[in-house]
């Protein structure tokens, strides 16, 4: 090769870099750099404003070995359970229908998508007062056709990460049917026309067509619901508050980490809390990603 | 032609991001340079929790004003439950709000990491042990450290009894005077249950309006008095909590706790549904505002029958200061604000609006005319035998985990002996630590 050329494929290269600059400047600024800042810090002792002792693996330890720990990790799972298979079956089912020739069917759209607009803590106050044992809509109901006796949704340890899990598939499912949505239209309609002509009903077509043909975007929603309910706080955190009873069963890991790093000061061992939550998502994501060899279908 | 274009383009926009970010670093707080008169212009951020007291902190703001035209101050009410959070990391980040106000729980905290103003001599030109003369002792030891002042009192506030007229009445029940004591007040909460179906007093999982007033008048305490060690294991202290816990658990007349953490104790006793409940002072201004429908009123607490040591009476008091950060640009500037919301003057303004006791002594007046027609007068009163409420450096670090522990019992998974246990070893081991 000769200079000439080369010269110019480096000044190529360099204005590539300045191009993608500003993303990466942020991406090390604002992820990368707290990102290991975070796994060193979670082996340190912190004191208080910024005293920090170097304390080897003793938080990875303490961590390990505590009983809320454990069970924190146990309820994230649990509600990762509740919340992403039937949230997406929900909204994929919605999805279908949504696509179909109905009237009414950008009004029914935008109705599905509103609650993804709407500020999660604002979501969680308003079921907060619907859950509500005494005064709340949902039992009032429920005492109207004769089930009197009063279901302490977000107080009952046993029926309070339910009730969560509930507030989280419905702020959900408007988003994820949207981007489902957009999968299904763009099955080509000769599949289903050669699916009519051979008498297949439309329960078989959305099992052999529509699941197949829609896999990749489904299996990016799995994904994002996946991480989404690994991180849940928000709407558990505004719900349930530190002097319910249930909040043992509630507490998740990110809302354990919050409580050690911002309410007892302890952001070393809060972020030893945080490099788990990550280990966790990562392996998920990863073991999802080799498994969508089996299912996933890109040809269209 | 067309690359440099590119170029230009890509480096105006790493110039911008890389401006914007730090422009992110710069503090929320600037000097606006000098005015006409010489004298600097200054706007500064006041950082407070109660939106009840905002309108008195801002009263205060605009009087300063009149004097100091060319101070501007920007009140700024935080939640409670984040303001903690919010004012550790803006001290991290070396950005503290000009003025704020301070707790007992945190005050020890931020004192000795250097973080607060020297206040000592802030008054020295005009009195002579200003603070002594004009506040009471135990206001003035909450913003002590080492022997130096690092706040102004602000306020005070204590515990009474408050009950609901009308229900009484309904019940045939005498309304709550001096001598009751902790079993009047169980008969009395009994019938009314009985009677007329509501609930006869509320007795939630609660610090400060709740337990910690009973341990200390059972003759028990959580925090021995120079602070070197906790006191759970006290006969005294176990009899206290466990007599609180049993008013929820072992009788009818009070929510259970599930209840209590849909429904705050005090929207229960506000839409008329209670009898009696413990009450802060500080909740005043909100219910006098906005529950003008409910005929309620205040006596002092009840006091314990058979005490283990003392004469079965207490309450607990607390007090906030005002500060502002050693090391902030306004330091000036917020000390002169400071000195005016700490002189008589500021502190009839405050407690005009309403805000809770005015630390100033003389000048509860103020204050109790505020609430024509409600006995507040007993707020004062029990300041007799009021008990600080406690606290020490790790308060921050224990306090939370504290009412943790104590939720166990409630839920019956532990017994008030095995928590006083864990909490003696906990809370030691904290201090300890300090």
């Amino acid at each position: 090769m000769n200079t000439k050329l080369k010269k110019k494929k480096q000044k190529k290269n360099l204005i590539a870099y300045i191009m993608i600059a500003p993303t990466m400047i942020g991406l090390v600024i604002l992820n990368i750099i707290p990102f290991f800042e975070t796994i060193r810090m979670s082996f340190y002792k912190s004191g208080s404003f910024g005293k920090w002792t170097f304390c080897g693996i003793d938080n990875y330890i303490k961590m390990f070995s505590s009983s809320g720990f454990w069970r924190s990790t146990w309820n994230t799972t649990y509600f990762v359970i509740l919340t992403v298979p039937i949230g997406v079956f929900i909204s994929l089912v919605l999805a279908v229908f949504l696509n179909a020739k109905i009237k009414g069917r950008t009004i029914f759209r935008a109705i599905y998508f509103l609650p993804m607009v709407v500020a999660p803590t604002a979501v969680a106050m308003v079921w907060k007062w619907m859950y509500n044992s005494e005064y709340g809509i949902i039992n009032n109901f429920l005492r109207s056709i004769g089930i009197s006796n009063t279901i302490n949704w977000i107080t009952n340890s046993k029926t309070a990460l339910l009730a969560c899990a509930i507030v989280a598939i419905w702020s959900a499912i408007g988003y994820d049917a949207i981007l489902l949505l957009s999968g299904i239209q763009s099955i080509s309609k000769s599949y289903y026309e050669a699916a009519k002509i051979d008498g297949a009903s439309g329960i078989k077509q959305f099992f052999h067509i529509t699941i197949p043909m829609v896999s990749p975007t489904l299996f990016f929603v799995i994904i994002m619901r996946a991480m989404t309910s690994l991180k849940m706080f928000d709407i558990i955190y505004m719900m349930i508050e530190e002097r319910n009873p249930a909040i043992r069963s509630t507490e998740t890991i990110l809302m354990l980490f919050y409580k050690e790093s911002f309410v007892n000061n302890n952001q070393g061992y809060g972020s030893a809390i945080v490099i788990w939550a990550f280990l966790i998502i990562g392996v998920v994501t990863l073991v999802q990603f080799i498994g969508q060899k089996k299912w996933v279908n890109y040809e269209t | 032609m067309k690359k440099k274009w590119v170029r230009m383009i890509a480096i105006a926009l790493v110039g911008a991001i890389s401006m914007s970010l730090s422009a992110c670093g710069n503090s929320t707080t600037k000097n606006n340079g000098t005015s006409a008169d010489g004298s600097k212009k200054a706007k500064l951020t006041f950082q407070i929790w109660d939106t009840f007291q905002q309108k008195g902190m801002e009263d205060l703001a605009k009087a300063y004003n009149e004097k100091h035209p060319n101070v501007t101050i920007d009140v700024q009410t935080v939640n409670w439950d984040e303001y903690w959070t919010k004012l550790e990391a803006s001290a991290n980040s070396n950005s503290l709000p000009d003025i704020f106000w301070m707790h007992t729980n945190e005050f020890s905290r931020y004192a000795d990491a250097g973080l607060l103003a020297d206040m000592t001599d802030l008054y020295k030109e005009d009195e002579v042990d200003y603070y002594n003369k004009h506040f009471a002792k135990g206001l003035v030891d909450n913003v002590t450290y080492d022997g130096k002042l690092y706040g102004v009192p602000k306020d005070y506030d204590t515990i009474a009894l408050m009950y609901n007229k009308d229900i009484f009445d309904q019940a045939g029940v005498k309304y709550p005077d001096s001598t009751w004591t902790w079993e009047t007040l169980k008969t009395a909460a009994d019938t009314i249950h009985k009677k007329t179906g509501n609930f006869g007093f509320l007795a939630p999982l609660d610090d400060q309006q709740g337990y910690y007033n009973l341990i200390y008048q059972a003759g028990g305490h959580l925090i021995n008095e120079d602070k070197t060690a906790s006191g759970f294991n006290e006969e005294g202290t176990k009899k206290g909590l466990s007599e609180w816990i049993s008013w929820q658990l072992d009788h009818d007349f009070s929510p259970k706790q599930a209840a209590f953490a849909e429904n705050d104790f005090t929207e229960i006793f506000m839409s008329g549904k209670a009898g009696m409940c413990f009450i802060g002072s500080w909740m005043m201004s909100n219910f006098y505002n906005n529950y003008k429908d409910i005929n309620w009123d205040f006596a002092i607490l009840p006091k314990c029958d058979n005490p283990v040591k003392g004469e079965g009476r207490a309450t607990i008091y607390n007090g906030l200061s005002y500060a502002t950060p050693a090391k902030g640009k306004n330091v000036e500037a917020a000390k002169d604000f400071i000195k005016f919301m700490g002189s008589e003057e500021g502190m009839k303004i405050a407690s005009k609006s309403g805000c809770a006791i005015p630390a100033y002594e003389g000048t509860e007046n103020a204050w109790f005319e505020q609430y024509a027609g409600k006995n507040v007068k007993v707020f004062v009163e029990m300041m007799e035998y009021g008990v600080q409420f406690p606290y020490t450096k790790s308060k921050a670090e224990w306090g939370d985990k504290v009412t943790a522990s104590i939720l166990e019992i409630y839920k019956g998974n532990k017994t008030v002996e095995e928590v006083s246990k864990e909490l003696q070893t906990l809370v030691d081991g904290c201090i300890a630590e300090e």
